[in-house]
Formats: structure tokens, C-alpha cells, sequence
């Protein structure tokens, strides 16, 4: 008994906060990272660009299966993405909810929780083919093949970050679960 | 391996999470496809450019517009158009500049060049002719080639007419050992003389000590002598060493045709006795011309 309440002690808050709070986070950290690449495209002569944030909730929050919140987030993500990108409306809401149902798929079919290597390749498929997709639709929309480079820099950007912050887009449990179920 | 299983479990109650998810990326897509019209664009555009206005990325370039390289068109664009703008200034001081200089050579009553009449006239290379370097034409004097014309091609100048039959003549060209050239720098206005030798660059010669050629200028003639008109493009100076080389403008030009310009000609000036006045009066001496 004393041992387990040492181990209550020690949680953290994040790991007491329920996906609703992690879902306000994550959206908050989204946000941050979006409003930084509107504000500053230059620092020391280095480019910043919108690093594609709202991948990452697309591909944290799919990991604990489908939400109706989530699928709302990515969408306005989306349509702020679009007016920045001056793309066509719709074209990275596709992309944000085509990515975050490959990693609901992706997380039902395996074990991304407790399994690190299956967690860090599916990451990569999943940005992967989140920028394949954005290639395609540029390419098409514009009538001729787009620059990878950028794209593959862009991809790489994000997913490195990803790497660093993917605790924040882990919102714990799955919907509908409630805390003392969560595996 | 690893594989949860959720999926076998899950197979008979399908979620309607995943209907809502298909029904929002297919009415997305379909948006995406409908915007192709510009009617339904045009709806959307005002919305975009508020948008746009009030999250402060209006101005600035679109990371869409960068990664389909429509962006770097639109600043070769902005530059060309600066470039025309510059462009168009440097004409109207040209054009303003030209009109002045036509009312100065009004003012000083200056003879200016006079127009080229020519003849242009087919040439072939000729191996065993007097001199090393020289071309036959196949226009002569009864097509109205004058002695010493003047041959230019489409790069510059070629050589001169040293030989002049009824129907074909010899042309030497600058590329000659023994063809000299008097020219000047178009930038440093120095005179030299242009020596042949090489088939590539001339070499010049009988410089001024205390000035030098600009490296790369242009060389033309400079008329001294009488030979060649003047400003006919010979080629552009190079140093080599210690010596300043011409390589040849002729060169850039290869279609097999010149034009030869008869030799600037100078009437010489009518003799004093012809000048004096029938009724005999004594005219005046040079200099009371110039005191007077």
C-alpha cells in the first residue's frame, strides 16, 4: 500500500489529464507552432515555414482510434491551412483526415502503444504518405509535377518535431474509455 | 506480430465514427474537384482573401505558391518588369540624348557619316591567292564594288578590297599578317593599330605609353588614315601578358556573305584658283580669315 501511494504521488499531471485536456493541449500547441510560421518567416536569414503541425495531431490522435473532436480540430486546422498555403479549400483537410484515419487504421491493426518500433515506422509511413498525398494534389491541381525538395525538407521537419513532442498528441485513453480501462 | 486484434473483435459493430469520417474526406475532395470551375472559385475567393487579411499572411508569399515554383515565376516576373522599367528610362534618355546631338550637328553644321551603300556579295576561301588570309567575293566592279571597299559580316569587320575585277574580288582579311588596322577603344578611346597574324585574335600595336585598353571593351575603327569608316566593330580586347589582343568579331558571323562598303572618300578641296572671283578681287589671307 505505501508503495502504491508513493506511485499516485509521483504522476505527473499530464499523465492524470484525460484526452479532453490533451485533445485542448495539443490543439493549443498546434496553434502556437501555426501562429509562428504566420508571424516570422525569417530568422537569421533561415526560412521557416508552417512545419505542417497539424499532422502531428493527426497522426498522435488516431493512435487511440476514431473522435468525432479530433476529425473538428483537423478540419479547422485544415481550412487555416489553406488560406496560409493559398491552396485550393479542401485540399489539407483531406490531407490532415486522410492521414488521421491511416493511423486509426494503422493503430487497429497493431499494437503502436507498446511496441516502439512499429510505433516509429508507422510514424514515418504516416508523414510519408501524408506529404505523397499533398505532392499529388499539388502536382495535379497545378498541372505539372511540383518541386520535392521543399516538400521532402518539410516532411522531414515535421517529422523530427514529431520525434520530440509525440507525448503532447498522445491523448491517453480511447474514446469512450474510462480511466481505470486504459491499457 | 504485435497485432492487437481490435479489428477481428470490432468486425461486426462498425462505427459510425468511420461513416462520418468517409462522408467529410470524400465532401472535401469533391470541394477540392468543384473549385475547378471558376464560379464556384470565385465564391470562395472573397472568404479566402479575408481570411487571409485578418491571420496577417496576405502579403506575404504562399508556401503553396513556393512549392509549385509559382512563387519564383512571379519574382522572375517582378524583375523583369523592373528591368523594363530601367529599360524604358535608359531609352528615353537615349532618345532624348539623340535629339540633342541632331540639333548640335545642326548648330556646328557637322558632316556626320555618310549613309552605307553596299554590296553584299557571296565569298568563298581561297588557298592559293597572293596573300595567306584573303577571300574571293563574287561581286566586282560592274556590280558597283569600288578599289578598297570595305568588308563587314554579320559579327564585324572582315577585310578590305585589294584586288577588284569586273564580275569578283580579292578581299583581305584583318586576320592577314600584313593587314593593319587602325582602331580605337571604344571605353578608353585609345588608338592603336590592329596587326594580323592569327586567325583568332590580332595583335595591337604602336600604343600610347601612359594609357591603356579597358579589359573586354569593344575595338573599332578609328578612320585614321582614311581606309576603314569609322566605329566599324572589329572585335574585343583581351590582355595577354604584356601585350593587348583583339579577338576577332568576326568570328561570331558564318554565313558565307559580307558586305562591302565603298571606302570613306574626302573630295579633296578644289585648287585656290578656282575659287577666285570672276571680277578678280583679292581674297584674304588664312589668317585675316581668322582675325576676321
Amino acid at each position: 500500500m505505501p508503495r502504491n501511494s508513493s506511485a499516485r504521488r509521483k504522476q505527473s499531471l499530464w499523465s492524470k489529464s484525460g484526452p479532453s485536456a490533451r485533445l485542448t493541449f495539443g490543439c493549443f500547441v498546434i496553434t502556437v507552432v501555426g501562429l509562428f510560421g504566420l508571424t516570422r518567416n525569417d530568422i537569421f536569414g533561415l526560412s521557416f515555414a508552417w512545419p505542417h503541425a497539424a499532422l502531428w495531431g493527426a497522426v498522435g490522435w488516431g493512435r487511440v482510434g476514431l473522435s468525432i473532436r479530433p476529425m473538428i480540430a483537423l478540419i479547422a486546422f485544415g481550412a487555416i491551412q489553406d488560406v496560409i498555403f493559398h491552396a485550393p479549400f479542401g485540399s489539407f483537410e483531406v490531407i490532415n483526415l486522410l492521414t488521421y484515419a491511416a493511423s486509426t487504421a494503422i493503430a487497429s491493426e497493431f499494437d503502436v502503444t507498446s511496441e516502439p518500433l512499429i510505433a516509429i515506422v508507422a510514424s514515418v509511413m504516416l508523414f510519408a504518405g501524408a506529404f505523397l498525398v499533398l505532392w499529388l494534389m499539388a502536382s495535379t491541381l497545378e498541372d505539372h509535377a511540383v518541386r520535392v525538395v521543399p516538400l521532402i525538407a518539410a516532411m522531414l521537419t515535421t517529422g523530427m518535431l514529431y520525434a520530440l513532442v509525440h507525448k503532447i498528441f498522445d491523448l491517453g485513453r480511447k474514446p469512450g474509455e474510462s480511466v481505470g480501462q486504459a491499457t | 506480430m504485435a497485432r492487437s486484434g481490435r479489428s477481428a473483435q470490432k468486425g461486426v459493430r462498425r462505427s459510425p465514427k468511420r461513416l462520418v469520417l468517409g462522408v467529410l474526406i470524400f465532401g472535401f475532395a469533391a470541394l477540392i474537384i468543384a473549385q475547378s470551375a471558376p464560379q464556384i472559385r470565385n465564391v470562395f475567393n472573397p472568404v479566402r482573401a479575408s481570411v487571409g487579411d485578418r491571420l496577417g499572411g496576405g502579403e506575404q508569399v504562399g508556401i503553396w505558391a513556393r512549392l509549385t515554383g509559382r512563387a519564383a515565376q512571379e519574382a522572375r516576373i517582378r524583375d523583369l518588369e523592373a528591368q523594363v522599367r530601367d529599360l524604358s528610362r535608359y531609352k528615353a534618355a537615349a532618345i532624348s540624348m539623340a535629339e540633342r546631338l541632331e540639333a548640335y550637328e545642326e548648330i556646328l553644321n557637322l558632316m556626320g557619316e555618310p549613309p552605307v551603300k553596299g554590296v553584299t556579295a557571296r565569298v568563298t576561301s581561297e588557298s592559293e591567292g597572293p596573300f595567306a588570309q584573303t577571300l574571293l567575293a563574287n561581286a566586282g566592279r560592274s556590280h558597283g564594288v569600288e578599289p578598297g571597299s570595305v568588308a563587314m559580316n554579320e559579327g564585324g569587320l572582315v577585310g578590305r578590297v585589294i584586288q577588284l575585277g569586273e564580275r569578283s574580288s580579292r578581299i583581305l582579311l584583318v586576320t592577314d599578317f600584313n593587314s593593319r588596322v587602325p582602331v580605337i577603344g571604344e571605353v578608353s578611346g585609345v588608338h592603336a593599330i590592329m596587326q594580323g597574324g592569327s586567325t583568332s585574335s590580332g595583335t595591337l600595336t604602336d600604343l600610347p605609353e601612359r594609357s591603356d585598353f579597358i579589359e573586354g571593351e569593344r575595338i573599332l575603327t578609328s578612320a585614321e588614315g582614311g581606309a576603314f569608316p569609322r566605329g566599324l566593330i572589329v572585335g574585343e580586347v583581351h590582355q595577354s601578358g604584356n601585350d593587348w589582343r583583339v579577338k576577332y568579331a568576326m568570328s561570331e558571323g558564318s554565313s558565307g556573305y559580307v558586305q562591302l562598303i565603298p571606302p570613306p572618300t574626302i573630295d579633296r578641296p578644289i585648287s585656290t584658283g578656282d575659287l577666285l572671283p570672276a571680277d578678280g578681287s583679292v581674297t584674304a589671307s588664312p589668317a585675316q580669315g581668322a582675325r576676321r
